[in-house]
């Protein structure tokens, strides 16, 4: 790993409720976009109050760039954009951005010409003109996107940044995120849309119940090395148990909807299909390469499983207690 | 601190509690001059005692005029303040201002300072307005030393509730504090008026003992009705009238001044509204948003 942007050790906030969250123990590298995932009231957002200084912990430490969390040094590397915000409505999408850049300190000169990119890059353009209050929530949210981003800082973090977005309104934040990671921005990103997480982040942590249950690198956490898929030609369903109890895998039929439509041409007993085999190591795969063959079945194709990360997600969570939003 | 002062500025110039406040103040002003033309034109019954009465009309529209601004200008502070931190924090806009590199002390005095001095020039604009009306219909003080104290007085309170309601908005809800400083301020003005009316009646002296006791604790708590009490007492000379007549018992229904409050009253209230500050400063310092 590169410079270490956020370096998080044994972070602990408690209520008196329960609540909160407990040696968390992060680090992300500078120019990394890392995905912060859990179901509601785990402590996603506890934890990122903590970072940007708005919670003091209970204990633990955490730095940004080497600063404490909290400190003003540290702030002046903070962009952040809230969760279930909104802003002073009386004021003017203008009006909003510069509170903040002035809030950040910077230049009068440079303040007129950042509004107006800004404005346009997150897509609100010269409705900046209007009130707040005749904004929607998109039209808030990119205006929160703009605000986050107003000091050009080199630390975003994102709690839920597209969940009051339209599709078109979503992709586009997608894609400006994208370009800031490009630009070398460390994003940190708290997200319930996985897919968002699953097209950004290089890594993944798993927030539940306040502690970490599971973190790691996304391409990691998408494969999973213990399943692999089989293309077969030719396949006879009688095949199956000899193929299990020659090989001593565990194999089963796999439905492939993409494939349906092939099989249904052909001759029954003489099928193509996909078959999914839970394995130990990879000389498995070798052996049942053989086993097939063998058998007079044509194989087409041999892939690992690649999960979804929302697969991923409700794997891990399912069965744990949640703490839930009460 | 500049920015949030211009900011506090700015959403008070652009909210409807402001203009509401300014439509109050222009039908009270134009409701008072009416009141005030009648008041002054009743005087002068008696030559012998024109002089006096002079001075007791000019007082009862002064009182009156008073009784009414503090009210209004209560109303703007309370009304325009009292979501100032809770309420934002609950939609999360303090959230994202307070993650800027601003010292937290620094937002708390920038917001602190932005509603007392709009409050205190509102409150020079409505007390030049109740003068000049009354100074129309009736003789008032012309001294401009005592209007100086008697102003420095009547504003005294703009900070008094800023830092209450401040200091509420730390300890409840948006919708708290609102609830509470409404409560508060009531309960002043309810011990205030005790008091007014207390002091021109004949009452035993235990009784009136017992009130002075339950209404010098409301005071302790909420002092802008004492504080505008003085600022009549001051105004109209009242320590060196005090000799020659009972100007409670002279004044028409009830508006009268009841028993000032002395200086060291005074003192306290400022010392009140500094440990207030500053338990709401320490409070926003350490909150957890």
């Amino acid at each position: 790993m590169n410079t270490v942007a956020i370096d998080i050790q044994q972070l602990t906030k408690e209520y008196d409720n329960g609540r909160g969250c407990r040696n968390v123990t992060i680090s992300v590298g500078k120019g990394e976009a890392f995905g912060f995932l859990g179901p509601n009231g785990a402590g996603k957002s506890t934890l990122v109050k903590m970072l940007v200084g708005l919670t003091a912990p209970t204990s633990g430490r955490a730095t940004l760039f080497g600063e404490p969390i909290g400190s003003l040094a540290a702030k002046q590397h903070v962009g952040y954009l809230p969760e279930l915000y909104r802003y002073q409505e009386w004021l003017t999408g203008e009006e909003v951005v510069r509170l903040h850049s002035r809030l950040c300190g910077m230049d009068q000169s440079t303040i007129k010409p950042r509004i107006k990119q800004l404005l346009d890059q997150v897509g609100i353009g010269k409705r900046g003109i209007d009130r707040v209050k005749h904004y929607s929530k998109g039209m808030q949210q990119r205006l929160g996107m703009a605000c986050a981003l107003v000091n050009d800082p080199p630390i975003l973090f994102l709690d839920e940044p597209s969940s009051a977005l339209d599709p078109i309104g979503r992709s586009e934040v997608r894609e400006l995120l994208k370009n800031l990671k490009n630009e070398g921005k460390t994003i940190f990103l708290n997200s319930h849309l996985l897919e968002e997480v699953e097209s950004l982040c290089e890594r993944i942590a798993l927030l539940n119940n306040g502690q970490i249950l599971r973190h790691g690198q996304v391409s990691q956490v998408l494969y999973t090395q213990t399943k692999w898929r089989f293309k077969v030609g030719g396949f006879t369903p009688e095949i199956l148990p000899w193929l299990s109890e020659t090989s001593g895998i565990a194999i089963k039929r796999y439905m492939n909807p993409s494939i349906s439509s092939a099989t249904s041409v052909l001759p029954v007993g003489q099928e193509t299909v996909w078959l999914e085999a839970t394995i130990d190591n990879e000389e498995q795969i070798g052996w049942l390469n053989t086993l097939i063959v063998n058998q007079g079945m044509t194989l087409y194709n041999v892939e690992p499983v690649k999960e979804r990360l929302e697969e991923w997600f409700m794997d891990a969570v399912s069965g744990l207690s949640h703490r839930g939003e009460q | 601190m500049t920015t949030v002062i211009g900011m506090t500025w700015k959403e008070l110039m652009r909210k409807k509690v402001v203009m509401m406040t300014l439509i109050m103040t222009v039908l009270f002003i134009i409701v008072f001059s009416f009141i005030a033309r009648i008041l002054g034109e009743s005087s002068g019954i008696d030559p012998s005692q024109q002089l006096v009465m002079q001075f007791i009309n000019g007082a009862s529209i002064l009182t009156l005029g008073f009784f009414f601004g503090s009210f209004i200008l209560a109303f703007l502070i309370i009304f325009s303040s009292f979501s100032s931190i809770s309420g934002e924090a609950e939609i999360s806009m303090m959230q994202s201002m307070l993650t800027r590199p601003i010292q937290r002390w620094k937002w708390y005095l920038g917001r602190w300072l932005g509603y007392t001095l709009f409050g205190i020039v509102y409150a020079l604009v409505l007390y030049i307005a109740i003068v000049a009306v009354a100074n129309t219909y009736a003789t008032v003080p012309q001294s401009l030393v005592l209007h100086i104290q008697s102003f420095l007085l009547f504003a005294l309170t703009v900070p008094l509730l800023v830092t209450v309601t401040l200091l509420g908005a730390t300890l409840f809800s948006a919708l708290g504090n609102g609830v509470f400083m409404t409560m508060l301020y009531g309960a002043g003005w309810l011990g205030g008026m005790v008091e007014k009316l207390s002091a021109g009646a004949d009452m035993k002296p235990e009784m009136a003992r017992s009130l002075y006791n339950i209404t010098g604790m409301i005071s302790l708590v909420m002092p802008a009705d004492a504080i505008q009490r003085k600022m009549l007492a001051v105004m109209l000379n009242v320590d060196q009238l005090a000799g020659m007549f009972n100007i409670d018992q002279q004044m028409r229904g009830g508006m009268g001044i009841g028993q000032a409050p002395s200086a060291t009253f005074i003192f306290y209230a400022g010392i009140y509204t500094v440990i207030l500050f500053f338990w709401g400063m320490r409070r926003f310092y350490k909150k957890d948003f």
